[in-house]
C-alpha cells in the first residue's frame, strides 16, 4: 500500500461527517478541541465585554450607567464566565486538540466522552447566557457566599442559575480530566517512557489530576446550597446547626487549586514554546516536573488564606500563611528554569515570544503581591479591596492569558496550515501589554487607598476618581488590543497563504504531520527514542506517512490505536475506537433536561431525565465489546498485542479508577462537611439523634460483604470458561441490600429541614442509595452481557470494571451506614 | 502505576498530615481539653506529638525512596520521586511549625 492509498483508506475510516452535520456527530479530538477553543473564546469575548461595562461604571463617581442590581449581575457573570466558561475550557480544548498529536497517537482514550463533555459545556454555558439576556443572571459574586446567596437573602432564580449551570458545566471538566489523565498515562507512542514525555503532557496530567480532586468539593457545595434553597435543608444556617463557613471551606478547597489549575497548563505552554523560541532545549526538565508536582500539592494546602478575616484561630491562620509562602518556591524553580533556558539559548523576538515576555513581567509582579497577601496582617488590611482584584488579574491574566496568546500564535499555523501574512499581532501585543498594566497597576493603588471590591459607585470626596478614570482608559486600550488579536487571527484563518510544515523548527511530534492535521493524525505511529523526536529524525513525518511505524496498514474499518505501559512506554494493548455518533449530544441534552427541571422546579421531569440518561448509558456501553474472541493482533515490527477488551486493565478500568478518585473526593468532602458541622458549627448537638437499627445496619454490612466477594467469584468462574451469572446475580443482591439499608436510613432520619444533622444524614443516605442503584444497573448489565454471549474466559474486561464500582459502593455504603448508626449507638 | 505512586506518595502524605493536624487543632479548640503533660499544656502536647509523627513519616518515606529495594529502576522517576520526597518533608516541617510557638485557640 503506498502513502496515498493509505491516506485515502485512513481518511474513509476516521473522517467526521462532512459539513454542519459533522459538528453533532464528531468524536474526533481535533474537531472537538477546535470546538472547545472557539466556544471558550466566544465566552472570553462576552466576559471581556462585561469587564468593559464594569470599567464604564467605575470610570466616574456617582455613575448612573447601571443600577446596583444590574451591576451585581455584571461583575458576577464576568468572574463566573472567565473562570468556568473560558479558562478551564480553554485548557480542555488545548489539551484535547494537542495531546494525541504530541503523544504520537490517533485520538484520546474515550472519544465519545470528549464529545459528551463538550456538549455539556456548551449547553451549561448557554444556560448562563440565557439568564443574562433575561436579566436574571447570578448576582451574588462569583463565589456565592451564603447567607447572601441563601433563599432568604437571594429569593429569585439568579443564584440557582449559577449553582445548577456551573454544576452542569463541571461535568465537562470532570469528563475531560478523566479523558486527559488516561490518555497521557496509557495512550502514547511506543517507546515514550515517562522521561520522554513532552513537558506539556506532564503539566496537562498534573492539571487533570488537580481537576479530579479540586472540583468535587465545589460540586458538593453547589449541591448542598441548591438543596438548601430548594428544600430548606439548613446546611449553611447557623440557627439550625449549619454554618455558612462550611461553604467557604468547600468553595476554597476548590477555588485555590483552581488558580493553579489555570496556571499550570499555561506553564506547560511556556515550557513548550520557550525553548523553540530560544532555539535550545528546556533547562531542568526533571526539576520542572518536580516543581509542577510540588506546586499542585501545595496548592491544596492554601485554601484558608482566602478566609483570613473570618475569625479563624491564630494557629490555623499560621498554617495556611506558612503554606502560602512556601508555594512561591516551586513557582520560583520554574521561573528560574525558564530564565535559564533563555540564557543558554538564542532568543528570537517572534510574536509568541513577545507574549511570553509579557507573561514574565506580569506574572512575577502578581506572584510578589501574592506573597504580600499571604502575610496575615497585610491581608487583613487589603482583604476585599481593589488591591486583591488587581493581584488576581496579574496572576490570571499574566499567568494564563499571555501564555495562551503565545500558544495561539504558536499553534495557529498547525491548526490552519497557513502562515501569517498580516502583522497586526505585534501592535496588538503592545496595546494589550500597556492597557493591562495601566488598568491594574492603577487598581492596586486605588485598593490601597481603600476602594472595596464589588462596589457599584463611589463619591468624589473618596479621592479615587482620577485613578479609576486612568484604570478605565487602560481597560479600553486593553480591549482594543484584544480585538485586534481577534481580527489578526480571523484574517489569518481566512486569507493567509499556505505555510510549510513545522515553521518554528520544533522538535515535538505535533509537527510530524501534514497541517491542518488529518483526522487520523499519523498514518502510522512512531517509535520514540528521545524527548525531541523531530530533532533526532527530521524526516520522521515522511517515514510515518509511508507506513513505517506501528499500525501502518488499516485493518477492516477499524479506528485502531495502541496503549503502552505507563512507566516504560512498552506497547501493551490494541484498541478499536467507536466511530461517529450522535449519542453524546443526545445524552448531554437529556442531562440538560435533568438540570433545567431542577432549575425550573419541574420535579416530575427529573426522574424521566434520570431514566433517559440511564437508558442512553446502557446503549452507549452495549455497543462496546465483541460477540466473539479476538486473537492477539499484529501492530507491525513483529509485535502482537491483545485487544483491550481481552484484558483486566482495559481503558474503561483506568477511566473508572480516575472517575472514582473524583467521586471519593466528593464523598470525602461530604464527610469533612459532616465533621466540620459537628465540631465547629453552633447549635450542636442536635435535638434528636438517629435511632440506630441493627437490622438495617446488618443488612447493609451483609450487602457490602456479599457484593465484592460475589464479583470476584463471578470473575474467577468466567476465567475458567464457565457461566458466571450466579456470581453476578449475587453481586446484584449485595447492591440491593446496601440500597435498602440506605433507603431505610433516609426514611427514618430526623427531619432534614429542622437541623443540619438530619439534612447531612439524608444527603449521606442519598449518596449511598445512588451508588447502590448504580451498582444494580451495572451488575444487571453484566448479567445481560453474560446471557447474550458478550463475555468469555478471554473477553473479561467488564468484570474488572464493574468489580471496581461494586467495591467502591460497598466501602462507601459501610461508611454511610456507620456515620448514621454509630453516633446513636454511642449516645 | 508504581512509579506514579513513588512520585506522589510524599506530597500526598504531607497533604494528609497537614489536614489531620489542622483537623486535630479544630477538635482541640472545639472541645475544651485541659491538663498538662511534660510541662506543656495538653493541647500543645497533642499538636507537637502530631507534628513530630508527621515529620517522622516523611523521613521514613525519604529513606524508602532512596533505598535500592524500593526505588524505581528508572533514573528519571528516581530523581523526581526524591525531589517530591524532599518537598513532602520540607513542606511538613515548614507548614506545621506553627504548632510549636503560636497560640492555639486564640
Amino acid at each position: 500500500m503506498n502513502a496515498l492509498e493509505r491516506h485515502r483508506k485512513l481518511t474513509t475510516i476516521w473522517a467526521s461527517e462532512k459539513g454542519f452535520k459533522g459538528w453533532f456527530s464528531t468524536v474526533n479530538h481535533t474537531d472537538l478541541g477546535r470546538m472547545f477553543l472557539v466556544t471558550a473564546f466566544f465566552f472570553f469575548i462576552i466576559g471581556g465585554l462585561l469587564a468593559m461595562l464594569i470599567r464604564v461604571q467605575l470610570a466616574t463617581p456617582h455613575s448612573a450607567f447601571a443600577g446596583p442590581e444590574i451591576y451585581n449581575q455584571i461583575f458576577t457573570m464576568h468572574g463566573t464566565i472567565m473562570m468556568f466558561l473560558f479558562a478551564i475550557p480553554t485548557f480542555e480544548g488545548l489539551a484535547i486538540y494537542l495531546l494525541p498529536k504530541i503523544l504520537g497517537t490517533r485520538d484520546l482514550a474515550f472519544p465519545r466522552l470528549t464529545a459528551y463533555g463538550y456538549w455539556c459545556y456548551a449547553f451549561g454555558g448557554s444556560m448562563m447566557l440565557v439568564a443574562m439576556v433575561f436579566g436574571i443572571a447570578p448576582n451574588g459574586g462569583w463565589f456565592m457566599y451564603p447567607p447572601l446567596s441563601s433563599a432568604i437573602y437571594s429569593p429569585g432564580i439568579n443564584t440557582d442559575f449559577w449553582l445548577i449551570g456551573i454544576t452542569f458545566v463541571e461535568i465537562s471538566a470532570i469528563a475531560a480530566a478523566v479523558e486527559i489523565t488516561v490518555s497521557i498515562l496509557k495512550y502514547r507512542a511506543p517507546g515514550m517512557s515517562l522521561d520522554k514525555m513532552p513537558i506539556f503532557a506532564w503539566y496537562a496530567l498534573i492539571t487533570a489530576l488537580m481537576i479530579l480532586t479540586g472540583f468535587p468539593p465545589l460540586i458538593l457545595g453547589s449541591v448542598l446550597l441548591e438543596v438548601e434553597r430548594a428544600f430548606g435543608f439548613p446546611f449553611f444556617q447557623a440557627d439550625l446547626g449549619g454554618d455558612s463557613l462550611l461553604w467557604q471551606h468547600l468553595f476554597w478547597l476548590f477555588g485555590h487549586p483552581e488558580v493553579y489549575i489555570i496556571f499550570l497548563p499555561a506553564a506547560g505552554v511556556i515550557s513548550t514554546i520557550l525553548p523553540v523560541m530560544c532555539r535550545t532545549t528546556l533547562l531542568g526538565y526533571g526539576w520542572i516536573v518536580a516543581a509542577a508536582l510540588a506546586l499542585a500539592f501545595l496548592s491544596f494546602g492554601l485554601w484558608v488564606h482566602h478566609m483570613f478575616t473570618t475569625g479563624i484561630p491564630h494557629m490555623g491562620l499560621a498554617f495556611f500563611s506558612a503554606a502560602s509562602t512556601l508555594v512561591a518556591v516551586p513557582t520560583g524553580v520554574q521561573i528560574f528554569a525558564w530564565i535559564g533556558t533563555m540564557w543558554k539559548g538564542r532568543p528570537e523576538l517572534r510574536l509568541p515570544m513577545l507574549h511570553l515576555l509579557g507573561f514574565f513581567f506580569t506574572f512575577v509582579i502578581g506572584g510578589l503581591t501574592g506573597v504580600m497577601v499571604a502575610v496575615v496582617p497585610f491581608d487583613w488590611q487589603a482583604h476585599d479591596t481593589a488591591f486583591i482584584t488587581a493581584h488576581l488579574h496579574y496572576v490570571l491574566f499574566g499567568g494564563f492569558v499571555f501564555p495562551i496568546f503565545a500558544g495561539i500564535y504558536y499553534w495557529l499555523p498547525h491548526v490552519t496550515g497557513r502562515r501569517r501574512f498580516f502583522r497586526l499581532g505585534e501592535l496588538a501585543f503592545a496595546l494589550v501589554f500597556i492597557g493591562f498594566h495601566v488598568t491594574f497597576l492603577a487598581m492596586h493603588w486605588v485598593g490601597l487607598l481603600g476602594q472595596r471590591r464589588r462596589i457599584p459607585t463611589y463619591a468624589p470626596e473618596d479621592g479615587w476618581t482620577a485613578i479609576n478614570l486612568i484604570s478605565s482608559v487602560g481597560s479600553f486600550v486593553l480591549a482594543i488590543g484584544i480585538g485586534m488579536i481577534l481580527i489578526d487571527v480571523i484574517l489569518h484563518v481566512l486569507t493567509a497563504s499556505r505555510g510549510r510544515r513545522n515553521p518554528w523548527g520544533a522538535g515535538t511530534l505535533e509537527w510530524a504531520m501534514p497541517t491542518p492535521p488529518l483526522a487520523y493524525n499519523f498514518a502510522s505511529l512512531p517509535h520514540i527514542t528521545s524527548r525531541d523526536p523531530l530533532v533526532d529524525e527530521p524526516d520522521l513525518a515522511v517515514q510515518l506517512a509511508r507506513g513505517e511505524g506501528y499500525l501502518g496498514t488499516p485493518r477492516n474499518t477499524w479506528r485502531e490505536t495502541l496503549t503502552v505501559d505507563i512507566a516504560s512506554g512498552k506497547p501493551d494493548m490494541h484498541v478499536i475506537y467507536p466511530s461517529n455518533t450522535r449519542l453524546p449530544i443526545l445524552m448531554s441534552a437529556v442531562t440538560g433536561v435533568f438540570f433545567v427541571s431542577l432549575l425550573l422546579k419541574f420535579y416530575w421531569t427529573v426522574p424521566v431525565a434520570v431514566i433517559g440518561v440511564a437508558l442512553l448509558v446502557w446503549r452507549w456501553v452495549w455497543g462496546l465489546g465483541r460477540g466473539a474472541d479476538l486473537a492477539p493482533l499484529s501492530i507491525g515490527h513483529g509485535i502482537t498485542l491483545p485487544n483491550a477488551g481481552m484484558t483486566d486493565r482495559s481503558p474503561g478500568w483506568w477511566g473508572s479508577v480516575f472517575l472514582l478518585t473524583a467521586n471519593a473526593t466528593f464523598f470525602g468532602s461530604l464527610l469533612f462537611g459532616f465533621a466540620f458541622l459537628w465540631t465547629v458549627a453552633p447549635g450542636w448537638p442536635p435535638p434528636v439523634w438517629f435511632d440506630p437499627s441493627m437490622t438495617e445496619l446488618g443488612a447493609g454490612l451483609s450487602g457490602a460483604i456479599i457484593g465484592p466477594i460475589a464479583m470476584r467469584l463471578a470473575k474467577s468462574v468466567n476465567g475458567k470458561g464457565r457461566n458466571s451469572v450466579t456470581g453476578a446475580t449475587m453481586a446484584l443482591f449485595g447492591a440491593i441490600l446496601i440500597g435498602v439499608a440506605c433507603a431505610a436510613m433516609m426514611w427514618r432520619t430526623p427531619s432534614p429541614v429542622d437541623h443540619a444533622y438530619g439534612a447531612t444524614l439524608f444527603v449521606l443516605g442519598s449518596y449511598g442509595l445512588f451508588h447502590a442503584c448504580l451498582a444494580m444497573l451495572m451488575t444487571s448489565f453484566l448479567i445481560a452481557r453474560i446471557v447474550r454471549g458478550f463475555t468469555s474466559a478471554v473477553r473479561r474486561a467488564e468484570f474488572s470494571i464493574i468489580g471496581l464500582w461494586v467495591d467502591y459502593t460497598s466501602v462507601i455504603g459501610v461508611l454511610v451506614l456507620l456515620a448514621a448508626h454509630l453516633p446513636g449507638v454511642l449516645q | 502505576m508504581k512509579d506514579i505512586f513513588r512520585i506522589l506518595i510524599a506530597p500526598l502524605v504531607w497533604f494528609a498530615s497537614f489536614s489531620a493536624v489542622y483537623g486535630l487543632h479544630g477538635l482541640l479548640c472545639g472541645h475544651e481539653v485541659s491538663g498538662v503533660v511534660l510541662g506543656l499544656p495538653l493541647e500543645r502536647a497533642y499538636l507537637v506529638a502530631a507534628y513530630v509523627c508527621a515529620i517522622a513519616v516523611q523521613v521514613v518515606l525519604i529513606v524508602a525512596l532512596y533505598s535500592s529495594r524500593l526505588a524505581s529502576p528508572s533514573p528519571f522517576v528516581r530523581f523526581v520521586s526524591h525531589a517530591t520526597g524532599w518537598v513532602g518533608l520540607i513542606a511538613t516541617i515548614w507548614s506545621l511549625v506553627p504548632v510549636v510557638f503560636t497560640t492555639y485557640c486564640g
